[in-house]
């Protein structure tokens, strides 16, 4: 098995708001060489490294905007984020929570700091992933997976140095907990001071990682710092990470969609034509309501 | 800044040929508009039209309660500028800024005097922009004084497909002419003729 290499590691780029609630670096899609047809499936990747909010009595978060023709996967770190949604679906995601909601044919949703989170004020940590779906499942029926940290099952490294949490995919005999429509494997590496692990995929697939706390080497070599990512090339199939100091990593692989994308705000689809349908079916009210 | 829409705005609307738009274009004023950076301000006397290249501009008015009242909204490839206080020399009721960071392309009398020099043809289109202006003026005026709040929101889907996508929707309502809840309410029926579950 050959070594998988780092293409690009790719420092933080100045944050923005989404909405009020949400203060992120965009890594996916952006113009240098992290493009949705280069990351693919992974068409989005936005992380709101860890940031402190004040005690508010409003809670913070995004107003009520559709979704259609991709999954979102919300992985909370700090804090807690309630959601609802105009199919009648809510609840909230906590720390070690994932969301993955299959937006698929149409969702209107909107996500807040969790109330009592909210009052309270403190560190707030979160990925927002879309993963982008095939033709034929876009237009499929909405659905959710709510994870709380418990239902994720992981893997034991040796002498308890760590563990791995498979949230989907699966990663030496775990299987993970969220199901995709095409094949994706998604971890949270959660690593002692000396761990390390490796990791074996596909070639093929698209492959990168976020490290979310501390800091790793990669393949013995590169120093990865906190709230850095890291782009591996598409030339070979397993990379090992070792912790330099306590570490916890996103670690993402997915087989590319080989499909053309048109994509504007809210909605991915695979023709223009589509993303016109898209939103005559959001302003006519066929994506549902819910009120702001 | 890349002048891509613009230059086919000048070949599909002006019917001009490259090497003319290149002339046109060449030393064209530009702009990068931050969010909420304002391009007019009410008493100013407007001296530019705006061509929005990517991003959104409105132009707005304060009415008597200090509340914003939306005249516009200019998304890519629309213009907008306060005509009358161009022609007439005179201050502006009007502001416009930008709702999304934007990129202006900024025609004053000067790129004027150029496009008329290219020919006869600029005097009847711009009669032809004229007055499709005052169409449109006049079909809002009609809207605002007499269709019901799910007319007028359904005219504007048609004139205006992704802009409630790109703004709050107290604006859209604003621009209507109707209170936030009333665009809720007629958001809600539509939802529930064409919501269908599964």
């Amino acid at each position: 098995m050959s070594t998988r290499n780092i293409e690009l590691v790719v420092p933080p780029r100045p944050p923005h708001f989404v909405g009020d609630g949400f203060r992120v670096h965009n890594f996916i899609p952006s113009s240098f060489r992290l493009t949705m047809e280069r990351m693919s499936p992974f068409i989005l990747l936005d992380y709101n490294s860890k940031f402190y909010f004040p005690p508010s009595e409003q809670p913070k978060g995004v107003g009520v905007h559709p979704h259609r023709g991709f999954e979102t996967v919300t992985i909370a770190y700090k804090g807690k984020v309630a959601h609802h949604d105009s199919a009648g679906g809510g609840g909230v995601i906590g720390e070690g929570g994932v969301q993955w909601m299959t937006a698929a044919s149409g969702v209107l949703h909107k996500e807040y700091h969790e109330e009592e989170f909210s009052k309270t004020g403190g560190d707030f940590q979160m990925v927002q992933l879309w993963v982008n779906l095939p033709g034929k499942d876009k237009m499929s029926k909405p659905k959710y997976q709510a994870l709380n940290q418990d239902d994720i099952k992981s893997y034991e490294l040796e002498n308890n140095t760590g563990t791995i949490e498979v949230i989907a995919g699966n990663y030496k005999g775990i299987k993970g907990s969220a199901s995709s429509f095409t094949p994706i494997h998604m971890y949270n590496a959660r690593l002692q001071k000396g761990a390390s692990a490796d990791f074996s995929f596909p070639q093929t697939y698209n492959t990168a990682l976020l490290v979310i706390e501390g800091s790793i080497l990669v393949n013995g070599s590169e120093e990865v710092p906190t709230d850095h990512f890291v782009l591996f090339e598409n030339d070979g199939e397993l990379f090992e990470i070792k912790a330099t100091e306590e570490a916890v990593v996103l670690i993402l692989s997915g087989e590319p969609i080989d499909e053309p994308i048109a994509a504007q705000g809210p909605f991915v689809m695979n023709t223009k034509e589509e993303l016109v349908q898209a939103i005559e079916d959001f302003n006519m009210g066929k994506f549902g309501y819910l009120e702001d | 800044m890349e002048l891509l829409n613009f230059k086919k705005y000048l070949n599909q609307q002006w019917g001009l040929p490259n090497e003319a738009i290149n002339q046109l274009c060449d030393g064209i004023r530009t702009k990068k508009v931050k969010k909420e950076e304002l391009l007019l301000q009410a008493g100013e006397i407007c001296k530019l039209t705006f061509f929005v290249e990517k991003g959104l501009l409105r132009m707005y008015a304060l009415n008597e309660k200090g509340k914003e009242d939306i005249l516009q909204f200019a998304p890519e490839n629309w213009l907008v500028s306060d005509r009358g206080s161009i022609y007439f020399n005179e201050p502006s009721d009007y502001y416009i800024d930008a709702i999304e960071e934007t990129d202006v392309i900024l025609l004053d009398t000067e790129f004027v005097d150029k496009i008329s020099a290219l020919g006869p043809s600029f005097r009847k289109l711009n009669d032809r922009l004229l007055h499709n202006h005052i169409r449109h003026l006049n079909k809002r005026v009609k809207l605002l004084l007499g269709a019901s709040a799910k007319t007028r929101y359904l005219d504007f889907i048609k004139l205006h497909p992704d802009v409630l996508l790109r703004v709050p929707q107290w604006m859209v309502a604003s621009y209507l002419g109707i209170a936030p809840e009333s665009l809720s309410r007629v958001r809600r029926d539509l939802a529930k003729e064409n919501f269908k579950q599964g």
